[in-house]
C-alpha cells in the first residue's frame, strides 16, 4: 500500500514535469526531440499490444501507419479536410484494412504470418507510388500550413509553434500506454498471451483465437495509424517510401523489441534508448563530446578519424547494438533490468 | 542516457563561440541517397578549401539526414537553434528540402538548396529558401527543344522511374510535348533497381518512337541502354534526364552510350569562370569526375560562405544580400530571382550535352556548344 | 509476337538468377526454420568480392565463382556458427532482428570501405547479344550465367541426394529432432547448410555482376524477392525454389509488358499471397511445419 503511493505520486510527479517542460524549455530543437519521442514511444507502444502481447509479429506495420498518414493528408490537401477530423476518416479506413489484412494473414503461423505481412506493406506502398491521381504517387503530398484548430470562433491554438504538437504527443504517447496498461489488465490481455504461449492449447481452452487476434490487430492498427497522422500533419510531408517503407515497420517493431516486449514499460525503455542514441550518432554528438572530455584530441589522427567516419557509420552502430541486444539480452531491456533486480525485488513487484 | 546528453549539450553550447562563420550543411551522407549526396559532400570539401586560401575560415556544422524527412528537420532544428548558423546548404534530396524549407522560412535561417529539383520547393513564396540549380521543367523542355531543333520528331515514348524525380520530370515533359504537337505512343514507369527492362524496352519498340525520354537518377541509365541495345530499340534520338546519363561511368561504356543525348546543369567542358579548373582540382582530389552535384553544391557554399562573411554573421542581412546579389563562377550567372511563380530562384542555364567519342561534349545552347550534334541516333552496330 | 517471346525469354534467363538466391535461402530455412533477411545483402558482399576480383586481379565475373563459392561458403558457416546458432532456439522475431542488424552491419561497413558510389563492371561481353531471329535476342552473359546457374542447381541437387551429408542435411530439414537422435550432428549440418545458402547468394551476386551494377544497398530489393521465390516453391524446397525463381522471372517481365512496369512488383506479391492462403506448402513442399 505504501509503496503504490509513493509509486503513484512518483509518477504523478514524472507527468506533472512533462506537461509543464514547454513552459520552462524554449528550444525547439529539444521540444523537436520530445516530440520525435513521443512518437516513437506510440509507435512502438502500438506494435506491442499484437507483436508483445498477442505474440503475432507483423513487419508491415508501416501499412498502418501510411494510410494514417496519407488519409488525414490527402484529405487536408484535396478536399479541405482539417486534420483533427481527417485522423478518424483514417482510422475508420485502417480498421477495414486491418481486418482484410487479417483476414488474410492470420490463416498462416511463425514466419509464413511475417511474410504475409511485408507483402501486404509493400502492396500499400507500391499502390501509393501507382495510383497517382489518388496519392499524388512517388511525388507525395506537401502540406504548407495546417489550419488553425478552433472550437466555435475561439482559436486554441495555430500550430505555429511546436508546443501543440508536444502536446498532442505527448497525449498520444500516454493514450497508448494507458491501452496497453488496459490490455495488460483485462480479460483480453489473458486471452491475447495465451494466444502467444500456445496458440493450440488456448483454442482447446476454448478462446476464439480468430477473433482475438483481430481485436489485437485492430487495436494495434488504429494506435498506428493515430501516429502516423500525427507524424503527416508534423513534419507537413508524405511519400511513399517516408511513411509506407519497410524501414518504418521494422524501425517500429525495433523499439517494441530492443525495449522489451509484451511489458508497459517496454516500448518507453526502448524510445529512451534508441531516440537520443540515434540522434548523437547522427549529428555526430559523441565525436564532440568525446573531444570535449579531453579524451580525443580534435586534431589527432583518431579525431579526425572518427569526425570523418561516426557520422557515416552511424548505421552500422544501429546494426552492431540490435545484434548484441538480441545475443545478450533477448528479452530486450527491460528483461535485462528484471534479471539484474534483486529476487525480493522482484516478489514486490 | 538521456541526462548524459543533455549534460553534454549543456556543454557545448557553453563552448566559447569561434570567430569563424558557422554554416551548416544537411546532406544524405548514409542511406540509399548516400551515393549522390557523396558529390555534394565533395564539393563542399573544396569549397571549403579554396575559401580558407581566401581567408574565409568556416566552421561547418555537418548533418546527416539519411534520406528522411524528419531526420532532415531534426538536423535543421539543430542547427538553427542550437549551433545559431549563419545559413545553411543543403540537404539533397527534394522530400528533404520541401520539410526544411518551411523550418528555414521560420527560423529565418538562409537556406541554399544545391540540387534538388522538385518545382514547388521554390513556389512557396519562401523568403528564406534559395535554390541554386534548374528545377525539373528544366529537364523536359531544354531536352525536347534540342530534339525538336534537331529534327521532326513526331512520337515520343518516356520510361521513367517511379520516384519523385522521374515523375515529376516527365510530368512537366508530357505537358510539353503535347504542346508541341508530339504524340505520347508509351508511359513506363518502373521500379528504381530492377534487374531486367527488356520487356518493358520490347514493347516500347513495338511502338517505334521518334523519341525514347528517359529518367533515371542512378546507375539503370547504364542498364537501360545496354538492354535496348539487345532488342534493337532504334529511335532518332535517345532523350536521358537525370544524373545517370550523365556519369562518367555511362560515357566509358562506349558501346551503348555513344550519341546519348542528355541534359544536365554543369559539364566540365563549358566556359564558365573556374569551371575547368574545378574538375580538374576535384578530380585530383576525390579521384573521380565531379557530377552537376558537386558543382551546384561547390558554388552554393562559395556563395553562402562569402555572403555570410560580408553580412557579418547576420542571417537577415545574409538573406538580404543573398537576394540582392549577383555572381559569377562556376556555375555561370547566378541570381536569385523571382519569376514564373518561383521565388529566390536562380534561372540557371541547362546544358544539353551529347557523348561523342566517349566524351561529354556540350551541344546546345549554341553559345556553349563545343561540338555539333550527331542526329538522328546512329544504327547499333 | 516478338514482344511475347522476349519477355518470356529474358523473363526465364533472369529468373535462373532469381532462382539461385531463392534456393540459398530455402536450405537456410529448410534446415534452420530462420528466416534469414540478410540474404541479400549477403548476396552483396559476393557482389563487391567479384568486383574485387575482377579490379584487381583482372578475372573474369564468371570464372570468380571458383573462388567466391568457396570464401562465401565460409563466410556463411561463420556467420552461422557465431551469431545465428545462438538463436535457433529464440523466438521468430529475434531471429529476424538479429539477420536484420546483421544485414546493416555488412552493407554499412561495405559501404565504409567502397563508399557508396555505384561499381560498374564493364566485360568485353556486357552488352553482347545473341539474335535469335524474328527480332528477338538474347543478352549472351545473361545466357552464360543461366547456364552456369543450371549446372550448380543440379550439382547441388546431386549432392543432396546422393551424398551422406546431403542427406544428413536433407534428414535434419525434415525433422531436427529425429535427425539428432539418429545421430546426424545437427549443427553441423547447420553450418553447412547456412555456408551452402550464402555461397549460393554469393554466387548469384557473382553472375549477375556483369549485366548489373553494384552498391552497398542493393540487398534490400534481392531479400524480398528471394522470400517470395522461397515461398511459392515452398520452404525447403531446392526443386521449388528454381521453379520459383523462373517463375517470378516469367511474372514480371510478363507484367511489364501486358499490365504496366510500375505494377509488376504488385503482381509477384499478389501471386505471393495468393499461393500463401491457397497452397501454404507452396507449388513443390509437401507439408507444412
Amino acid at each position: 500500500m505504501y509503496k503504490t503511493l509513493i509509486k503513484a505520486s512518483l509518477g504523478l510527479i514524472f507527468l506533472a514535469a512533462l506537461l509543464v517542460i514547454p513552459r520552462y524549455v524554449e528550444s525547439p530543437y529539444a521540444l523537436h526531440m520530445m516530440i520525435l519521442l513521443f512518437l516513437s514511444v506510440s509507435q512502438g507502444q502500438s506494435w506491442n499490444i499484437l507483436g508483445g502481447y498477442a505474440g503475432q509479429y507483423s513487419v508491415g506495420h508501416a501499412a498502418y501507419f501510411g494510410v494514417g498518414a496519407y488519409t488525414t493528408m490527402m484529405l487536408m490537401y484535396s478536399r479541405q479536410v482539417v486534420p483533427w477530423v481527417g485522423v478518424w476518416v483514417g482510422v475508420a479506413i485502417v480498421i477495414v484494412v486491418a481486418l482484410v489484412i487479417g483476414s488474410i494473414c492470420f490463416r498462416l503461423r511463425g514466419p509464413y504470418f511475417v511474410l504475409a505481412s511485408i507483402a501486404v506493406a509493400e502492396i500499400m506502398r507500391l499502390s501509393a507510388i501507382n495510383l497517382t491521381t489518388l496519392t499524388n504517387g512517388a511525388e507525395g503530398i506537401l502540406a504548407t500550413e495546417i489550419p488553425a484548430f478552433k472550437i466555435g470562433e475561439r482559436v486554441i491554438t495555430d500550430f505555429l509553434t511546436k508546443v501543440p504538437f508536444y502536446y498532442i504527443g505527448l497525449f498520444l504517447a500516454l493514450f497508448t500506454i494507458a491501452i496497453t496498461y488496459w490490455v495488460q489488465h483485462s480479460k483480453l490481455g489473458y486471452y491475447f498471451q495465451a494466444i502467444r504461449e500456445d496458440q493450440d492449447a488456448a483454442h482447446s481452452l476454448g478462446i476464439h483465437i480468430t477473433v482475438y487476434k483481430n481485436i489485437g490487430l485492430v487495436i494495434s492498427a488504429v494506435l498506428t495509424s493515430l501516429a502516423g497522422a500525427f507524424y503527416g500533419i508534423y513534419v507537413g510531408f508524405v511519400d511513399p517510401p517516408t511513411v509506407l517503407g519497410l524501414d518504418v515497420s521494422v524501425q517500429i517493431m525495433l523499439i517494441c523489441i530492443i525495449g522489451g516486449m509484451g511489458t508497459i514499460w517496454g516500448p518507453v525503455l526502448g524510445s529512451l534508448l534508441l531516440v537520443p542514441l540515434s540522434e548523437a550518432l547522427r549529428s555526430n554528438m559523441i565525436t564532440e563530446g568525446l573531444v570535449k572530455i579531453g579524451l580525443v584530441s580534435a586534431d589527432s589522427r583518431i579525431g579526425l578519424f572518427l569526425k570523418e567516419n561516426l557520422s557515416h557509420a552511424h548505421v552500422l552502430l544501429y546494426g552492431i547494438l540490435v545484434v548484441l541486444v538480441i545475443l545478450f539480452m533477448p528479452e530486450g531491456l527491460m528483461g535485462f533490468i528484471k534479471k539484474m533486480a534483486p529476487r525480493r525485488n522482484r516478489e514486490a513487484v | 542516457m538521456r541526462k548524459h546528453l543533455l549534460a553534454l549539450g549543456a556543454a557545448l553550447a557553453l563552448s566559447p563561440c569561434l570567430m569563424a562563420q558557422k554554416i551548416g550543411v544537411i546532406n544524405s551522407m548514409s542511406g540509399p541517397e548516400a551515393p549522390i549526396g557523396e558529390n555534394i559532400t565533395n564539393g563542399i570539401k573544396l569549397a571549403d578549401e579554396d575559401l580558407k586560401k581566401k581567408g574565409i575560415n568556416l566552421q561547418l556544422v555537418w548533418e546527416d539526414d539519411t534520406g528522411k524527412p524528419q531526420i532532415s528537420m531534426s538536423a535543421m532544428e539543430k542547427l538553427a537553434t542550437r549551433d545559431n548558423v549563419v545559413g545553411v546548404v543543403g540537404p539533397y534530396t527534394s522530400a528533404c528540402s520541401n520539410a526544411v524549407a518551411k523550418l528555414a522560412e521560420k527560423y529565418r535561417v538562409p537556406l541554399l538548396i544545391p540540387a534538388a529539383a522538385k518545382e514547388e520547393i521554390t513556389r512557396q513564396g519562401l523568403k528564406y529558401v534559395f535554390r541554386m540549380n534548374a528545377p525539373a521543367d528544366k529537364y523536359a523542355s531544354s531536352l525536347i527543344d534540342a530534339a525538336a531543333s534537331l529534327g521532326k520528331p513526331k512520337s515520343i515514348a518516356f520510361i521513367y522511374e517511379n520516384t519523385d524525380f522521374g515523375t515529376s520530370t516527365t510530368k512537366t515533359a508530357k505537358e510539353y510535348v503535347a504542346k508541341k504537337g508530339i504524340q505520347i505512343v508509351a508511359d513506363e514507369p518502373y521500379p528504381k533497381g530492377a534487374a531486367d527492362y527488356r520487356s518493358t524496352l520490347a514493347k516500347v519498340k513495338s511502338k517505334n518512337p521518334d523519341l525514347v525520354f528517359m529518367v533515371s537518377y542512378v546507375a539503370d541509365a547504364i542498364l537501360l541502354m545496354r538492354q535496348s541495345k539487345e532488342v534493337g530499340l532504334q529511335p532518332q534520338a535517345f532523350l536521358g534526364a537525370g544524373a545517370g546519363f550523365t556519369t562518367t561511368e555511362f560515357a566509358k561504356e562506349r558501346a551503348i552510350s555513344e550519341s546519348v543525348i542528355s541534359c544536365t546543369q554543369w559539364t566540365n567542358d563549358v566556359n564558365w569562370p573556374g569551371a575547368k579548373d574545378f574538375g580538374t582540382r576535384y578530380k585530383a582530389k576525390f579521384g573521380k569526375e565531379p557530377t552537376y552535384h558537386a558543382a551546384c553544391a561547390y558554388a552554393s557554399m562559395m556563395i553562402m560562405a562569402e555572403t555570410a562573411k560580408n553580412a557579418g554573421g547576420d542571417r537577415t542581412k545574409t538573406r538580404n544580400a543573398l537576394k540582392a546579389g549577383k555572381w559569377n563562377g562556376v556555375m555561370g550567372e547566378v541570381q536569385f530571382a523571382d519569376y514564373d511563380g518561383f521565388t529566390n530562384q536562380n534561372n540557371h542555364q541547362m546544358l544539353v550535352q551529347q557523348i561523342l567519342s566517349g566524351n561529354y561534349e556540350t551541344v546546345l545552347p549554341a553559345q556553349f556548344a563545343t561540338k555539333k550534334a550527331v542526329y538522328p541516333f546512329p544504327k547499333w552496330k | 509476337m516478338a514482344v511475347f517471346l522476349q519477355s518470356l525469354i529474358s523473363g526465364i534467363l533472369i529468373g535462373g538468377v532469381y532462382a539461385l538466391i531463392g534456393i540459398g535461402l530455402t536450405l537456410i530455412f529448410g534446415v534452420m526454420r530462420v528466416v534469414n533477411f540478410a540474404h541479400g545483402d549477403i548476396m552483396m558482399v559476393g557482389m563487391y568480392l567479384t568486383y574485387l576480383l575482377f579490379t584487381l586481379m583482372g578475372i573474369d565475373p564468371f570464372v570468380s565463382v571458383l573462388i567466391s563459392f568457396p570464401l562465401m561458403f565460409f563466410f556463411g558457416g561463420f556467420l552461422q556458427k557465431v551469431f545465428i546458432n545462438r538463436v535457433l532456439n529464440a523466438v521468430a522475431q529475434n531471429q529476424i532482428l538479429l539477420t536484420i542488424g546483421l544485414g546493416l552491419i555488412m552493407s554499412n561497413t561495405v559501404m565504409l570501405i567502397f563508399t557508396s558510389d555505384y561499381k560498374i563492371l564493364t566485360t568485353s561481353y556486357s552488352s553482347s547479344t545473341i539474335q535469335v531471329g524474328g527480332g528477338v535476342s538474347v543478352s549472351t552473359p545473361l545466357l552464360i550465367s543461366f547456364l552456369i546457374t543450371a549446372a550448380i542447381t543440379a550439382a547441388l541437387g546431386w549432392f543432396l541426394l546422393k551424398t551422406d551429408t546431403g542427406q544428413a542435411i536433407r534428414a535434419t530439414a525434415q525433422d531436427r529432432d529425429a535427425a539428432q537422435l539418429m545421430g546426424i550432428n545437427v549443427s553441423r549440418m547447420s553450418v553447412i547448410a547456412f555456408g551452402l545458402g550464402a555461397a549460393l547468394a554469393g554466387t548469384a551476386g557473382a553472375l549477375i555482376s556483369p549485366t548489373y551494377y553494384i552498391f552497398p544497398q542493393v540487398g534490400g530489393t534481392f531479400t524480398l524477392k528471394a522470400f517470395v521465390i522461397t515461398v511459392l516453391g515452398g520452404m525447403g524446397s531446392v526443386v521449388g525454389a528454381t521453379l520459383g525463381g523462373i517463375l517470378i522471372g516469367v511474372t514480371e517481365s510478363m507484367s511489364a509488358v501486358y499490365i504496366s512496369s510500375g505494377w509488376k512488383d504488385v503482381v509477384v506479391f499478389v501471386l505471393f499471397l495468393l499461393v500463401l492462403l491457397f497452397k501454404p506448402s507452396g507449388l513443390m513442399g509437401k507439408s507444412r511445419t
